[in-house]
């Protein structure tokens, strides 16, 4: 149920990220998502789907790993940016 | 053309809530208060246990409670019969407290008038445990009604928590609980966890929850 939040958590970090970046376009977003994070995957992916719709970031891919524990962590952005 | 980049970020995707609960148990610690996280169930009787050790406390108690809920004020007005500070956080719809509404609900509060703080979270047992509210400790209550497998269900919480109470035990000669197995399971998740039991109706072993209070305070 808090899997939106978490969505747009990583929605919002992926925007900070991009600032640096005028021109690029995000392509994927690694996320590690433990056993005992209490974050359901198939939800998170659910709600990142939802919100990203109709946005400049509909084509961003949420890539979703296995962490040990409790891990909850924005691993690397994979951007494409236009040759200077 | 373009060209690919890999961005490291390496950070917590709720670094956010962490950094604003970091700030809160800063301010905690240096007003010497203890913040105690309540989570379970919705009716596994987080609201009772406060009742029962708010009415045991001394009326000078540097106490306050903070009580959230999705809707309504109810456990607030439950609470504030005891005489001590007491604020609801109605989270309109969220399944969980974080720390910006814990901040929020401080607002206005002298903490220098406080040494004991319990929050207790929107009856919740999965969301609540992605969000630290700047607590000293988290405590798991589950009710012996709702099953001795919970903690196998619901690892989470119990691999966060300092103490698990387990609650209703009144109950324990109606319901087919096992008391062992839950708490074998418990230990499974986290091997270090305490573990107290208490009847709110009874008021069996709440001598223990409030010794347990008094060593950590």
């Amino acid at each position: 149920m808090h899997e939106l939040g978490i969505a747009n958590s990583i929605l919002e970090a992926v925007e900070t990220e991009m600032r640096p970046h005028p021109g690029a376009r995000a392509v994927k977003i690694g996320v590690t998502v433990g056993a005992l994070s209490g974050v359901d995957r198939d939800s998170l992916a659910f709600c990142f789907q939802a919100i990203v719709k109709g946005t400049p970031f509909e084509s961003l891919a949420l890539d979703v790993r296995d962490a040990a524990a409790d891990e909850l962590e924005l691993n690397s952005l994979e951007l494409e940016e236009p040759e200077p | 053309m373009s060209t690919t980049t890999k961005v490291p970020l390496e950070r917590k995707v709720l670094s956010e809530n962490d950094h604003l609960a970091a700030e809160l148990r800063a301010e905690f610690a240096r007003h010497g208060i203890h913040c105690l996280n309540l989570i379970s169930s919705p009716g596994s009787g987080k609201t009772a246990l406060l009742e029962r050790t708010l009415a045991a406390f001394d009326p000078a108690r540097r106490v306050a409670v903070l009580t959230g809920d999705i809707q309504t004020d109810a456990d607030a007005r439950r609470l504030a019969r005891y005489g001590f500070p007491v604020r609801q956080i109605t989270t309109a719809g969220a399944c969980h407290l974080d720390a910006r509404m814990v901040a929020k609900a401080l607002e206005g509060w002298d903490l220098a008038t406080l040494d004991l703080l319990f929050i207790e979270n929107v009856g919740n047992l999965v969301c609540p445990t992605s969000y630290d509210l700047g607590e000293a400790a988290k405590v798991v209550l589950l009710s012996v009604a709702e099953g001795e497998e919970k903690p196998l269900k619901y690892p989470g919480i119990f691999f966060k928590s300092k103490l698990m109470v387990l609650t209703k035990t009144d109950l324990l000669p109606y319901v087919p609980f096992r008391l062992d197995d839950a708490i074998a399971n418990a230990r499974a998740i986290q091997p270090d966890i305490e573990i107290l039991q208490v009847s709110n109706t009874t008021g069996e072993g709440l001598d223990k929850w409030l010794e347990w209070i008094a060593r950590r305070t």
